[in-house]
């Protein structure tokens, strides 16, 4: 169709004239289709035919078809968290009872440690060590709490693993006077907080605590 | 973590009592509790009420003096076997002389249980309290 | 010159070729042997010592650091601590869990070469597997495996039956093993990351290069080239790397667990083949265990 130039501008709106919605309009579907079977060979197909054909879509009657073997049980349906397993396993040799854990858990337990307590831990080897308890770390078999105290003048900090089998007991041997608004104290390091030494508190409490097993052993 | 120009608190009566750090030991990284070092005396302990001749008299050591030393306080934490960990409030150490017998007779202060490990029995017998 | 001359006279003895073909010297580059080894005829047989570059000869010198048995293909789940109760010591360990690890197939001296045991881990959809692979599997009654990997073994003792699964207890507590898997892919990753390098200053007239690598080499002394192995930026980690003699601390055969000291490299849920450590002396296998599931 030749157009005159001046009517070129007017040629987009060409297609509109010829518009015919039957054959422009391309539909696509994602609708499932089933796959098509497959369409069996003819019968005694004359031998030049089959040789056209690739050698994988020849009719093979010797061919069987592949055997998948089934998979044996699976270990890993079996334990699906095997690190926790082997801390499950831990802690039932390191702490039978679920005391140590229940005493550090201050999230569930309202009675046991909390930050800002004052605790005394002894060990199998070498000397308790006393202090105030600055925060407590719930890792498994990895939880651990932060002590801080001052011996001869000198801050002296030791975090310690609950369910290490190094440590004989952990005893509060004050609580905190009022409930800490954080969970972990480390503004105690800093010289307005310093707590300083709680050896005084941690000796009257041993005192009292030797007079008291002292008498029990004496009626006896 | 001692290393060169370490300020130590040398917590021993042998006259020293701040202490720089001027090499670590049979060692190529910063020196902890039980390590060997060398330092320099930078300030001799003043005696307080005492005359300072007397002092200077009972000081084994001198403003200068290039000695050996063992830490045994650290700030930086330091890891037990038994996955405990121990941190001081300063780093401290105590002079020692060249055949690593400690120079001064008393000692003041907490130290590290590590220097057992270490064989420096003699310090740990001198300082009243280990951790 | 005149050499030379005498020598194109002779190479072409017909008088008609030069004029067609220009005859172009071949150029050869690279160090080359001033006596190269000329092989001998009469030096072979099988009286005569093995010869150095011979697979017989490679084969005679891994012996000694090639295990006796097979190992295993596990996947590493974390890690955690395990406490020694008598000493009261802390010892950080990996958990690794092997999960339906079978034996696929063998490889072998009279037709690969050497002896391996082929091992497969896990379970992938058929649907999944190539068919060349699913035949593979078929072949040897398998089920179609995710994970697949060689072992080799000192010679034919080593190649347990095709199709015995390797459970955890394959490893006894106590020995130690070598553990093989790929590092944390770090990306591309610079010179001071990757290599270590120092980096530039801060200041002193630097710009925009505080953290490159500088000089790539010397200048017309050196050659003016850079030479092969020059440490540059680029992929850093997700190569494989062996960490060796790692201590087994616990096996749990029902749940297919293997702890073992330390650390493996690699993120949680990589594949990690652990074997017996070949610096230390090969685990006392009871003969019995060893025998009872060949039968089976």
């Amino acid at each position: 169709m030749a157009a005159l130039p001046a009517m070129r501008p007017l040629g987009c709106l060409r297609s509109l004239s010829l518009s015919n919605p039957s054959s422009t309009v391309d539909s696509f579907s994602t609708a499932y289709s089933k796959r098509p079977e497959r369409v069996p060979l003819p019968p005694n197909m004359p031998e030049q035919f089959l040789s056209q054909i690739p050698l994988r879509f020849r009719p093979d009657p010797d061919r069987e078809p592949l055997k998948i073997y089934p998979a044996p049980p699976s270990a890993r349906k079996a334990c699906k968290d095997p690190v926790g397993a082997i801390t499950e396993s831990q802690l039932a040799v390191l702490d039978p009872t679920g005391e140590r854990k229940a005493m550090f858990d201050y999230r569930r337990n309202p009675r046991s440690v909390k930050t800002g307590d004052i605790v005394r831990v002894t060990f199998k080897n070498g000397d308790p060590f006393n202090g105030i308890v600055m925060s407590i770390k719930l890792r498994g078999i990895e939880t651990s709490f932060l002590m801080r105290n001052e011996l001869t003048r000198v801050a002296v900090e030791m975090s310690v693993k609950v369910f290490s089998p190094n440590v004989n007991s952990v005893e509060i041997v004050q609580r905190s006077e009022k409930k800490r608004r954080r969970a972990r104290l480390y503004f105690l390091r800093d010289k307005k907080h310093d707590r300083r030494s709680v050896e005084n508190i941690v000796a009257s409490y041993v005192r009292q605590k030797k007079a008291f097993l002292g008498g029990g052993n004496r009626r006896r | 973590m001692i290393q060169l120009k370490t300020l130590l608190n040398c917590i021993d009566n042998s006259g020293a009592s701040i202490v720089e750090c001027v090499n670590v030991l049979k060692k190529k990284r910063p020196a902890t509790i039980g390590d060997r070092i060398v330092v320099v005396v930078q300030k001799q302990r003043s005696a307080g009420s005492e005359a300072t001749t007397a002092a200077a008299l009972a000081s084994k050591v001198r403003r200068g003096d290039i000695r050996h030393a063992v830490v045994v306080r650290v700030k930086k934490e330091l890891q037990r076997p038994d996955g405990s960990l121990v941190r001081f409030g300063d780093n401290a150490c105590v002079l020692v002389n060249k055949s690593g017998d400690p120079i001064g007779t008393r000692m003041n202060g907490v130290v590290g249980q590590e220097l057992r490990n270490k064989k420096w029995s003699k310090i740990l017998s001198l300082a009243p309290i280990h951790v | 010159m005149s050499p030379r001359l005498g020598g194109l006279l002779q190479l072409s003895p017909v008088w008609g070729a030069p004029l067609i073909t220009p005859r172009i010297p071949v150029r050869s580059f690279g160090i080359r042997s001033l006596n190269p080894p000329k092989p001998s005829r009469f030096n072979i047989g099988p009286g005569l010592p093995v010869l150095e570059s011979t697979s017989t000869a490679a084969l005679r010198r891994k012996a000694n650091s090639l295990p006796l048995r097979t190992g295993a293909i596990g996947i590493k789940k974390g890690m955690t601590a395990i406490y020694d109760p008598e000493s009261g010591k802390r010892i950080p360990c990996t958990v690794l869990q092997l999960d339906r690890v079978e034996v696929i197939s063998h490889k072998t001296r009279e037709r690969h070469g050497y002896y391996a045991v082929q091992v497969g881990a896990g379970w992938k959809h058929p649907n999944n597997v190539p068919k060349s692979m699913l035949g593979h599997f078929s072949v040897n009654g398998v089920s179609p495996k995710r994970h697949i990997f060689e072992f080799r073994v000192k010679d034919e003792a080593g190649l347990i039956p095709v199709g015995q699964s390797i459970e955890a207890g394959w490893f006894q507590e106590g020995q130690f093993v070598d553990a093989r898997s790929n590092t944390k892919g770090k990306g591309f990753a610079g010179v001071m990351k990757r290599h270590g390098f120092g980096g530039q200053d801060r200041s002193h007239g630097v710009s925009l290069t505080h953290r490159s690598m500088g000089s790539s080499g010397p200048g017309q002394g050196g050659g003016s080239r850079v030479y092969p192995g020059k440490k540059m930026a680029g992929n850093m980690g997700n190569t494989q790397n062996t960490v060796q003699n790692l201590k087994i601390l616990k096996v749990d055969s029902e749940n297919g667990i293997v702890v073992v000291s330390g650390a493996v490299s690699g993120p949680k849920g990589c594949v990690v083949r652990i074997q017996d450590a070949i610096k230390k002396p090969w685990p006392e296998v009871p003969q019995a265990e060893a025998t009872e599931p060949a039968t089976a």
